[in-house]
């Protein structure tokens, strides 16, 4: 086999603006060869260097020391740097920052028309490609009204026009809502599969990494795992300290083990799974053991508890009496109580931004009303309602603008008039709470990394202290470690301070392991509002809008559905462990411990 | 508020008029717009009104859209006709105090109407009809020869077209800052002027830095797609003269001819 890249001691290095800095060793000694035809995946946490990797693949960047070879091309031979270019295409994170031209198949063509290739061909391979990436049937639209995930199928599109043997993408996916991640990563196997192209997938999602030929984690600047993916799950502390994840069905057995039930090997994904717990069920009768944990018992307090937020009737249209007329929110009644922890789930497009800009009237709506705290959000008491609900966007990092960290997080509390003392003492509460350092205050918010700069924005809502935080997809981007991190902030919020919490999210892992209830959302309706535990106990309602459960929730469906009675739903792996653990324990007598 | 700009948005379609070259239509609608300003007789505005809506007829662009254009010109339209009205002496129509109107004043306006409205209105079609890619195309063919004496031609091309592509996202941007920062308690609509503009700064420092962001990947993304500039490179739809531009030309000189040809008798 041949091989496509091979590095040899790459090293590279970034330097700071101030003069005195260090400068920071992105890539640090990395040798590394992918052949033709593999599909790589390269996991590591946000600045771990796989970026910088992927652009010293390109020739954007040339190694400080070290070689790369592109198809057996030196890059720094500035000889070779377009042909480099063509065969290794790579695919950026943004969607909205790679799209060219105005139009799908004229963006498609910009890398053939910068090769100079004929016309008459350039027609020829745009229309395959689009073919090849299931999107055909959009030549003529313009790029912007498309979702991320058509548009990164059109980025992957415009590369393979170039017919490159070679397709780098560097957390193309971390952008993108679950059905547009699944559509990427598809048309990446399927190019693997049928044309042989090679594909080196960066990501921090563990599970597109499942069905990789090779993993390989990056972690400061050094590549520290190698190997299969199930080798490399298989060592769950390595890719723990390398501030990554596993699977969840991993993290399932692995608890299990810990637990004493013997497990010959780790699973990874559920077919396996299944295939070990039946091994390990074989032959022992079926009687299910008394196993209801005790958080079946858990219940919702919330009829006896407090509304903070009502909503009745409410109606959104956006842009009403034009062509571009459209309902957002058709009659949405519901209640947010105090002091829970409420998930809002629903498809891209279903109304749950909308939603959530109703609570601190940031939008009004077209018809019904709103209650907040006991008081109408409307006309003047809007103002005051805005530092009720404190509300967190998407990236919220893209909004400091201030010279110091000190100055953005008190941006909100300055027009409060509240005396230097009492703001000195939220600001101080709040970066403790979020894990900021006190050194940071004075630093620019455009020198943090992106991390930080999110915890910076996010208190510069919560020095407000609103009694209601509501966060719009607040992990997007962030890896394992940095989500898991953010999550134990919320947590904390909440039991500490009694800070009520509405949070918007795709990741149903997430909202299983944090939140008490669950609306759904679904084309601008609330389908359905209630514990998470019965929410995710509806697989199949969920599916019909295009909704997943938990991975480990999957699982012990797909295990009741093979005959072995448990009591389903599940919502976190420790949940998934403690249940199975006793059901095989119960079963061997114990002969496990 | 995105959605009202009509300029720059292309309708999709095969009438005989989105199949033009973007020279012929960049050539023609600067000559109409010329003919615009030199019509003078009522017969020749008729026929000026004629071919105009004979144009949408045939690119069969949704008169709606086209009018559209027209939306955020309404107050310059109005206003421009009152001065009119009001300022141009002559014989008096009806007089009300000290203000009179006189019929020249009226006539006037409404030729001034007129005549912006069709200005609108054609430029509004080759916009309408023309992507933006085929458009700047086009600019940079015709400003070729320009190279000579140093304009970048290729660039000023590829600089406009990627402007017209970052508009949407640009306004999708500031919406979201300014929502973001409002729910950080930021008032963009009490207080003085002063403080009005002021109150933007929080919004103007987040869409610059990400301006420069997006600019910069925008660069990596086409470095890595083998841009180099324009030399050597193809196009997809490369322009080119057919039969029906040399129709049109045709059509079209038989028309000023139609429309002047009096004035030289």
């Amino acid at each position: 086999m041949s091989e496509i890249i091979k590095t040899n001691e790459v090293y590279y290095e970034y330097r700071s603006h101030e003069e005195d800095a260090q400068p920071v060793q992105a890539v640090n000694g990395v040798s590394l060869a992918i052949n033709q035809g593999e599909f790589v995946v390269i996991l590591g946490r946000n600045g771990s260097g796989k970026s910088t990797l992927a652009r010293l693949f390109n020739a954007l960047l040339l190694p400080k020391e070290g070689t790369v070879y592109i198809c057996g091309m030196v890059t720094h031979n500035e000889e070779h740097l377009w042909e480099i270019r063509k065969d290794l295409g790579l695919v950026l994170q943004n969607p909205d920052n790679q799209i060219v031209a105005t139009t799908v198949e004229e963006d498609v063509a910009f890398g053939p028309e910068n090769l100079g290739v004929p016309p008459q061909e350039i027609r020829q391979r745009v229309d395959s490609v689009l073919k090849l990436v299931g999107m055909e049937s959009y030549a003529g639209h313009s790029p912007h009204m498309l979702s991320g995930g058509q548009k990164q199928r059109i980025a992957i599109a415009g590369i393979l026009a170039m017919q490159p043997k070679c397709i780098v993408l560097d957390e193309s996916t971390s952008m993108l809502d679950p059905s547009g991640r699944k559509e990427v990563m598809e048309v990446l196997h399927k190019l693997n599969r049928n044309n042989h192209i090679t594909i080196v997938l960066i990501t921090h999602h563990m599970d597109e990494a499942v069905e990789a030929d090779r993993v390989m984690v990056m972690s400061h600047g050094k590549i520290v795992l190698k190997g299969r993916p199930r080798e490399i799950f298989g060592n769950i502390e390595a890719v723990r300290m390398a501030g990554l994840d596993v699977p969840q069905v991993t993290a399932l057995a692995h608890q299990m083990i810990k637990r004493g039930v013997p497990l010959k090997t780790l699973p990874i994904d559920q077919s396996e799974m299944i295939q070990t717990l039946k091994e390990v069920l074989a032959n022992r009768s079926s009687r299910v053991p008394d196993i209801a944990p005790s958080y079946f018992e858990e219940q919702s307090s919330s009829e006896k508890a407090e509304a903070i937020i009502t909503l009745k009737d409410v109606e959104h249209i956006y842009m009403p009496g034009t062509p571009y007329e459209q309902k957002a929110l058709n009659k949405v009644s519901m209640t947010v109580y105090k002091g829970e922890i409420l998930g809002v789930i629903g498809h891209t497009g279903s109304g749950k931004s909308t939603l959530v800009q109703h609570f601190n009237g940031l939008l009004k709506p077209s018809s019904g009303t709103i209650l907040v705290d006991g008081q109408e959000a409307s006309g003047k008491a809007l103002k005051e309602l805005r530092s009720k609900v404190g509300l967190i966007f998407q990236y919220p990092e893209h909004q400091l603008f201030e010279e110091t960290v000190y100055k953005d997080i008190t941006f909100g509390l300055n027009k409060l008039k509240l005396d230097q003392e009492e703001i000195k003492r939220r600001v101080f509460h709040v970066i403790d709470l979020l894990g900021i350092s006190p050194d940071l205050l004075n630093k620019s918010p455009f020198e943090l990394s992106g991390g930080q700069k999110r915890r910076v924005a996010i208190a510069g809502v919560l020095v407000m202290e609103p009694k209601v935080l509501v966060l719009d997809e607040p992990t997007a981007g962030l890896d394992p470690k940095g989500s898991r991190e953010l999550f134990q902030v919320l947590s904390r919020l909440n039991r500490e301070n009694g800070t009520t919490i509405v949070i918007i999210s795709h990741n149903m892992e997430e909202i299983a392991s944090l939140c008490h209830r669950v609306a759904v959302m679904r084309k601008g309706e609330l389908v359905l509002c209630d514990t998470t535990r019965k929410v995710f106990s509806r697989s199949q309602e969920l599916k019909s809008y295009s909704l997943d459960v938990p991975r480990v929730t999957a699982l012990f469906e797909a295990l009741s559905q093979e005959g072995i009675r448990l009591p389903a739903p599940v919502l976190t792996v420790r949940e998934g462990a403690e249940i199975l653990s006793k059901l095989i324990q119960g079963n061997t007598g114990g002969e496990g411990v | 508020m995105i959605q009202n700009i009509t300029l720059g948005q292309y309708i999709p379609g095969t009438s005989p008029i989105h199949r033009l070259d973007p020279r012929t239509k960049i050539i023609w609608t600067m000559i109409l717009m010329v003919a615009v300003f030199l019509i003078q007789s009522l017969p020749e505005y008729i026929m000026m009104g004629c071919f105009t809506l004979v144009l949408l007829l045939v690119s069969s662009v949704p008169i709606k859209y086209a009018l559209k254009g027209l939306k955020p010109l309404v107050f310059i339209l109005f206003i421009t006709a009152l001065l009119n009205i009001f300022f141009v002496g002559g014989r008096t129509l009806v007089s009300l105090g000290p203000v009179t109107i006189t019929y020249e004043g009226l006539i006037a306006a409404v030729k001034l109407f007129f005549r912006l409205v069709m200005l609108v209105l054609t430029a509004s079609l080759m916009t309408l009809t023309t992507t933006p890619m085929a458009m700047t195309d086009g600019i940079e063919r015709l400003m070729k020869p320009l190279e000579k004496i140093g304009v970048p031609a290729h660039e000023i091309a590829m600089m406009m077209s990627i402007a017209l592509r970052f508009i949407p996202t640009l306004m999708e941007e500031t919406e979201r800052i300014m929502k973001a920062q409002a729910s950080r308690g930021a008032d963009f609509d009490t207080g003085s002027i002063f403080s009005r503009v002021k109150s933007f700064i929080p919004v103007l420092v987040p869409l610059f830095v990400s301006a420069f962001k997006r600019a910069d990947e925008l660069a990596e993304a086409m470095e890595s797609r083998c841009y180099r500039g324009g030399k050597g490179r193809t196009r997809l739809k490369s322009i080119a003269f057919t039969s029906l531009d040399l129709t049109t030309t045709l059509l079209g000189l038989l028309f000023l001819l139609l429309l002047f040809g009096f004035r030289l008798l």
